[in-house]
C-alpha cells in the first residue's frame, strides 16, 4: 500500500499545475465570457504532450498511465474547466477508442495529429432523442462498397464545433438492438458532415458544444472502429476510461472552489473578525476539504484499477466519477455560501466555478446512471 | 558545450506570510511552497539554450535537503543530463562563502566551459555563490549578466547595470555566469521528458564524499520582523468605498 | 585600531550617488572606532573625481591609469588586493552595487577575508563585525555575526545609510598603477545605453506602476486605461519586463528608472526594494496589494489591502466622476 505519486507523477504534476496557473487560470474567466475555443492554449498543451497523454510515443503521445493523465486533468480543470473537459474529451474518448480499438493503419493516421493538436477530437454519441438510453439513437450506417454512408444528428456534442477528428456512434443493424450500434471515425472535411447549433451553455461555456449533422458522409471502410455490432462496447469501455477522467476534472473544479473560499474567509471581516473564525464557516471549510480528499481518492484508485490491467473497473469508475461530480456541485455550492452575496457576482471565480460544476452530474452518464452501474455490479 | 548550472530550491515568500520558528534562527517552512530560485531558473534555461546551439551536456547540482531532488529532477526533465544533490543535511550551518567552497569541492573534477547560477537567490539575497565559486575554480566570472553569447572560444556577455545601462563585455571559456532574471524564457518540461528524467539517478554527495573542512564567513544571530517603517494609512472599507476615498484624495491633490 | 577603507564607485565620469552614502557609512564607522576613513579612487583623469569626494574621507588613495577608466572587477581585485594589503585595513567596504557585487565576493574570497553581502545596518560589537541584512522577500531582517579575523569586507545596500554632508580634507596619496591592462579573459569592451521607448517616464506627473500581481499580459489594458483617467504613464516592476509585458524604458527600480511624480500608484507590487529605489523619492504613494504584510506598504503613504482586479477598474469609475 502506497499513497505516494511515483516521481514522474510528481514532476508531471507539478509542470501541469505551474503551466495551467500562468497560462490557463488567467484566460478562464475571459472564455467563459466569451465563449471562445482557446486554441492558442491547446497548441501549447500539445508542445507538452498533454493532447496526448495516455498514447505511446510511436503515435506521438506521451506514454503515461491513466492516474497520471487523472493528475494532470485535475490541474488543468482546476485553472480553467473549460479547457480541462476539451483536453479530457481530446485525450480519453478520442485518442482512447483510437488506441484501443482501430487497426494500426487508424492509429497511425489519426493519434499523431490528436496529440499534436493538428486536430482536436470530438466524442458523437448523444442525439436529440437518446441521452442516457444510447440504445435509441436514430443514426444510421449503412455499408455501400468501400464506404458507410452515414445519417443522423448528434447533440450537445463537446469540441463539436471545433474538431477535425469525430468518433462516431450509429447503427449499422437496428435489429440486432444495442448489438448492431457500430462506432466510427469521421474527419470534419467529409462532404455532407456539417456543424449545427452551438450550445450557449450555463458552465464550461469556452468548449464548442455544437450539434452535428450527418447527411449521406461517406466515410471509408476502414475508420470502423473493431466490428460491425462492437459500437456499445467500444462506448461503454471508453465512457469507463472518461469517467475517471470527469472525477478529475470534479476534484480539479472543487479544489479551485476550495482555494478560493479560504482565502476570501480570512480576508473578509464581518462582526469585527475575519469570517474563517466562525465555527460554521470552519466547519464548511472542513466538510468541503474532506469531500475533495475522498473523491481525489476514489478518482486515483479507479485510475490505478485501469493501470494495473483490471477488466472490469466500470464501477471504481462510476463511484469515482459520481462522488467527485456530487461533491463539486456540493463545495462549489459552500464556497459561494462563503463568499456572501458577492459569491453570486460574476467578479468571484466561485460564481463561474458553481456553473462550471453542474454539467458534471450530467454528461458521460448523469449521476442516476452511474448509480445504476454501481448498484447493478452488486445486484446481478 | 559542458554546462554545469547551480540550482537551489527556495521557498515561495512574495505573497506568503513568513514566520520565525521557535530557534528564531529558521523560518516555519510547512505551510510554505519550495521551488526553483526564481534567477535559477532562467539560468538553467541559458543553458538550455547553449546546449541546443551547441551540443555538449548539461550538470546540475544543488546544495541542499532531499527535496531538492524534485527541483533536480525537473531539471533533468527539462534538459540537464547529470543530476548532484550535495546532502545539505550532512554540512551544518551554512553560508554564501561555504556554500561555494562545498560546490567547488563537488565540481572540481567536472570539467565546464560554462557555469551558470543565479544572480542572487530570493531567500537569503546573497549575490556570493556565482563569483566566490568562480574565485575558487579560477575562472572569471560575470554576475547580473542579461545576455550571452558565445562564437568559439570567446563570450560577449551583457551585465545589467543600475538605470538601465548595460555593460557589454568580451570574456574567455571557461568562465562563469550569475545570471539576472528576464534573459530568457523558461520553458515547462515536456511529459516525455519528464518520464524519461524520472528513471534518471542523481548523485548524492555527503560528507564521507567531501571530507575538508568549510569554514562560513558568518554566523547567522537572530531573525527578527523588521521594525515597521512609516507605515502607510490603510484603508478599509469595500472597493467601492476604498475607491471613493481614493478618488477624491487624488483630486485634493489637484492631479484631476 | 586599522582604519576603515570604502571603494569610490564612479561611472562615465561621475561620481556615482551611492558612494556617498558609503563614504558617509565609513566616516560613521570611523568615528566609533577612533579611526580614519580612507577612500580609494580607482580611475583615469582622475581630478574630478577626487574632487568630487575629496570632503569625505579622510584619506584618499588614488591609482590613475587607463586600465581604471571603466569598471572591470578583474582589474579592480588586482589593485585593491595590492591596496589592501599594503593598508591592511580593518573593514572594506564596497556598495550593494552591480560593481560592488561583482567585485567584492571575488575579492574578499582571494584575499580569504570573511565578508558579507547586501548589509542595510553594521556595528561593531566585541570587535567583530555584526550586519544586518534582509531575507525572503524583506519579509524578515537578519543579524549576522562575520566570523572573527583581522579585516572584514561588506557590501551595503543603497539607501541603508543616507548620505551626509562632511567637510574633510582628505590627504591625497597617488599611487603607481600596479595593473599593466585589462586581462584577457575579461575585457571591458562598451556601455551600452538603454533603449529609448515611446514614453519617458521620469517626466510623467502621474505614474500608475504594476507588478507581477497583474498575472497577465491580457490584464493590462485595466492598467492603461486606469492611467489614462489619470492622465498619467504605466510604468512597472522588474517581473513585468522579464515577462515582456512591457519594455524595458518602463521599469522603475535600481535597475530600470529613478522616478519622482506627484503621485505614483503601485498595483500588485511587492516593493523589493530595488523597485523601491526607484520611485521613493514620489510626492504621494498609493499601493494596491492583497497581501497585508508587502513591504510596499511601509513605504507608501495611503495603502489599499484588496484584490486589485476589484479594486482598479471602481477606481478608474470613481476618477472619472470626479473628472466631469
Ligand atoms: C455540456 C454538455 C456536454 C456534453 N458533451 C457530450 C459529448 O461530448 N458527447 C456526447 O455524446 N454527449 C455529450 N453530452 C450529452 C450528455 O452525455 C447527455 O446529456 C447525458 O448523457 C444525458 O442525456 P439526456 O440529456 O438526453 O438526458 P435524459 O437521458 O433524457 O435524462 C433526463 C433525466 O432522466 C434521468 N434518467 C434517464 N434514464 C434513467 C433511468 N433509467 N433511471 C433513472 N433516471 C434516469 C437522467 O439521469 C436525467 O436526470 C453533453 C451534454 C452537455 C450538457
Ligand atoms: C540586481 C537586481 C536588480 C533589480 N532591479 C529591479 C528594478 O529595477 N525594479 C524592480 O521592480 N525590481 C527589480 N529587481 C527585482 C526585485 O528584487 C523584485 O523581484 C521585484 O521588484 C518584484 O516585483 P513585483 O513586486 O512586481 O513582484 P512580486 O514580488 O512577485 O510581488 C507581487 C505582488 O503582487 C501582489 N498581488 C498578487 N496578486 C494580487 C491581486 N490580485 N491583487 C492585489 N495584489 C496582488 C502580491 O501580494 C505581491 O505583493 C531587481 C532584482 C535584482 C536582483
Amino acid at each position: 500500500m502506497n499513497f505516494d505519486l511515483t516521481s514522474d507523477q510528481k514532476m508531471l504534476q507539478d509542470q501541469v499545475r505551474k503551466f495551467a496557473q500562468t497560462e490557463l487560470a488567467p484566460l478562464a474567466p475571459e472564455i467563459d465570457k466569451s465563449g471562445e475555443f482557446p486554441w492558442p492554449s491547446l497548441k501549447k498543451m500539445a508542445k507538452l504532450g498533454l493532447l496526448g497523454v495516455i498514447v505511446p510515443e510511436k503515435y506521438g503521445g506521451s506514454g503515461f498511465d491513466f492516474v497520471s493523465l487523472a493528475i494532470a486533468i485535475e490541474e488543468i480543470s482546476r485553472a480553467c474547466a473549460s479547457t480541462g473537459v476539451i483536453v479530457a474529451v481530446n485525450n480519453s474518448l478520442t485518442t482512447y477508442p483510437i488506441l484501443e480499438f482501430s487497426s494500426e493503419e487508424l492509429k497511425k493516421k489519426y493519434l499523431p495529429q490528436l496529440c499534436s493538436g493538428e486536430k482536436i477530437g470530438a466524442f458523437g454519441l448523444t442525439e436529440p432523442n437518446a441521452g442516457s438510453d444510447v440504445a435509441a439513437m436514430e443514426s444510421t450506417a449503412r455499408l455501400e462498397g468501400d464506404h458507410y454512408i452515414v445519417n443522423g444528428t448528434k447533440r450537445f456534442i463537446t469540441n463539436g464545433g471545433e474538431a477535425g477528428i469525430y468518433v462516431v456512434f450509429a447503427y449499422t443493424n437496428r435489429d440486432l438492438k444495442h448489438k448492431g450500434i457500430s462506432a466510427f471515425v469521421v474527419e470534419r472535411d467529409t462532404p455532407g458532415f456539417s456543424v449545427g447549433k452551438h450550445e450557449d451553455l450555463m458552465g464550461i461555456r469556452a468548449t464548442a458544444n455544437c450539434e452535428l449533422m450527418f447527411e449521406d458522409v461517406k466515410v471509408p471502410k476502414e475508420n470502423l472502429l473493431g466490428k460491425e455490432g462492437d459500437g456499445f462496447k467500444i462506448c461503454m469501455n471508453t465512457l469507463d476510461v472518461s469517467r475517471i477522467d470527469i472525477g478529475a476534472q470534479a476534484v480539479g473544479i472543487a479544489q479551485a472552489a476550495l482555494d478560493e473560499a479560504v482565502r476570501y474567509s480570512k480576508e473578509r471581516k464581518a462582526f469585527g473578525q475575519p469570517i474563517c473564525n466562525f465555527e460554521m464557516i470552519e466547519a464548511l471549510i472542513a466538510e468541503m476539504a474532506t469531500e475533495i480528499q475522498a473523491a481525489r481518492l476514489l478518482v486515483h484508485y479507479a485510475g490505478f484499477c485501469k493501470d494495473k490491467g483490471m477488466q472490469k473497473f466500470s464501477k471504481e469508475a462510476a463511484m469515482s466519477k459520481y462522488y467527485a461530480s456530487d461533491i463539486a456541485v456540493d463545495v462549489t455550492r459552500k464556497a459561494v455560501q462563503i463568499h456572501g452575496g458577492y459569491g453570486y457576482s460574476k467578479e468571484y471565480a466561485v460564481e463561474r466555478l458553481y456553473r462550471d460544476a453542474k454539467i458534471l452530474e450530467l454528461y458521460e452518464g448523469t449521476s442516476e446512471i452511474q448509480k445504476i452501474v454501481i448498484a447493478r455490479e452488486l445486484t446481478r | 558545450m559542458d554546462l554545469i548550472v547551480c540550482l537551489k530550491r527556495v521557498p515561495q515568500t512574495a505573497e506568503a506570510e513568513v514566520q520565525i520558528g521557535p530557534s528564531g534562527k529558521e523560518i516555519v517552512r510547512d505551510r510554505l511552497t519550495f521551488d526553483m530560485n526564481e534567477a535559477d531558473s532562467y539560468a538553467l534555461e541559458e543553458a538550455i539554450l547553449l546546449k541546443e546551439k551547441f551540443g555538449g551536456t548539461i550538470t546540475v547540482i544543488s546544495l541542499g535537503l532531499p527535496d531538492a531532488e524534485d527541483t533536480l529532477r525537473i531539471a533533468l526533465a527539462k534538459g540537464a543530463d547529470h543530476a548532484i544533490r550535495i546532502k545539505a543535511e550532512d554540512f551544518g550551518e551554512l553560508d554564501g562563502f561555504k556554500t561555494a567552497s562545498l560546490l567547488k569541492d563537488a565540481l572540481v573534477n567536472v570539467k565546464f566551459d560554462v557555469l551558470l547560477t543565479g544572480c542572487v537567490a530570493t531567500d537569503d539575497s546573497l549575490y556570493q555563490v556565482g563569483p566566490v565559486l568562480a574565485e575558487l575554480l579560477g575562472a572569471p566570472h560575470a554576475t547580473l549578466v542579461g545576455k550571452i553569447e558565445i562564437a568559439g572560444e570567446k563570450a560577449h556577455v551583457n551585465r545589467e547595470l543600475e538605470g538601465g545601462l548595460i555593460e557589454h563585455l568580451e570574456m574567455s571559456l571557461p568562465a562563469v555566469f550569475a545570471v539576472q532574471t528576464g534573459i530568457n524564457e523558461p520553458r515547462y518540461a515536456s511529459l516525455i521528458a519528464i518520464r524519461r528524467a524520472a528513471g534518471k539517478e542523481i548523485k548524492l554527495l555527503g560528507k564521507d564524499d567531501i571530507p575538508s573542512e568549510h569554514r562560513v564567513n558568518s554566523t547567522l544571530e537572530k531573525l527578527f520582523v523588521p521594525p515597521a517603517g512609516k507605515r502607510a494609512e490603510i484603508m478599509t472599507g469595500t472597493a467601492d468605498e476604498v475607491s471613493a476615498r481614493t478618488a477624491s484624495l487624488i483630486k485634493e491633490k489637484g492631479l484631476i | 585600531m586599522a582604519d576603515i577603507l570604502a571603494l569610490v564607485e564612479h561611472r562615465q565620469g561621475a561620481v556615482r550617488d551611492v558612494t556617498f552614502e558609503l563614504l558617509t557609512c565609513g566616516r560613521k564607522m570611523a568615528g566609533t572606532l577612533n579611526a580614519k576613513l580612507t577612500g580609494v579612487v580607482l580611475g583615469h583623469k582622475t581630478d574630478d573625481l577626487v574632487a568630487r569626494v575629496r570632503n569625505h574621507a579622510h584619506r584618499l588613495i588614488v591609482m590613475d591609469s587607463e586600465v581604471f577608466e571603466n569598471f572591470n572587477a578583474e582589474t579592480y581585485q588586482h589593485a585593491l588586493v595590492k591596496i589592501i594589503e599594503r593598508e591592511h585595513p580593518y573593514l572594506s567596504l564596497f556598495a550593494n552595487t552591480a560593481f560592488g557585487i561583482d567585485l567584492c565576493p571575488a575579492l574578499a574570497t582571494q584575499m580569504g577575508y570573511p565578508f558579507t553581502t547586501d548589509c542595510i545596518g553594521v556595528e561593531i560589537v566585541d570587535g567583530q563585525v555584526r550586519a544586518t541584512r534582509q531575507l525572503y522577500d524583506g519579509k524578515l531582517d537578519a543579524q549576522v555575526r562575520l566570523t572573527a579575523a583581522d579585516s572584514y569586507m561588506l557590501t551595503m545596500r543603497s539607501g541603508a545609510c543616507p548620505a551626509e554632508g562632511s567637510d574633510l580634507t582628505a590627504e591625497v596619496e597617488r599611487i603607481e598603477t600596479l595593473v599593466a591592462s585589462q586581462p584577457e579573459y575579461r575585457k571591458f569592451i562598451e556601455y551600452i545605453e538603454a533603449a529609448v521607448g515611446d514614453v519617458d517616464i521620469t517626466k510623467a506627473d502621474v505614474i500608475v506602476g504594476v507588478g507581477r500581481g497583474i498575472k497577465e499580459q491580457a490584464n493590462m489594458p485595466m492598467i492603461e486605461e486606469l492611467a489614462k483617467a489619470l492622465g498619467g504613464v504605466v510604468a512597472c516592476s522588474r517581473p513585468v519586463v522579464d515577462a515582456n509585458w512591457l519594455t524595458k524604458d518602463r521599469q522603475v527600480g535600481s535597475s530600470g528608472k529613478t522616478v519622482k511624480p506627484k503621485l505614483y500608484i503601485a498595483i500588485g507590487i511587492s516593493g523589493a526594494f530595488q523597485h523601491i529605489a526607484g520611485m521613493k523619492s514620489s510626492d504621494t504613494i498609493i499601493a494596491i496589494n492583497k497581501d497585508p504584510n508587502a513591504p510596499i506598504f511601509n513605504e507608501a503613504d495611503y495603502g489599499i489591502v484588496d484584490d486589485l482586479f476589484k479594486v482598479v477598474p471602481v477606481l478608474k469609475n470613481k476618477i472619472l466622476e470626479l473628472k466631469k
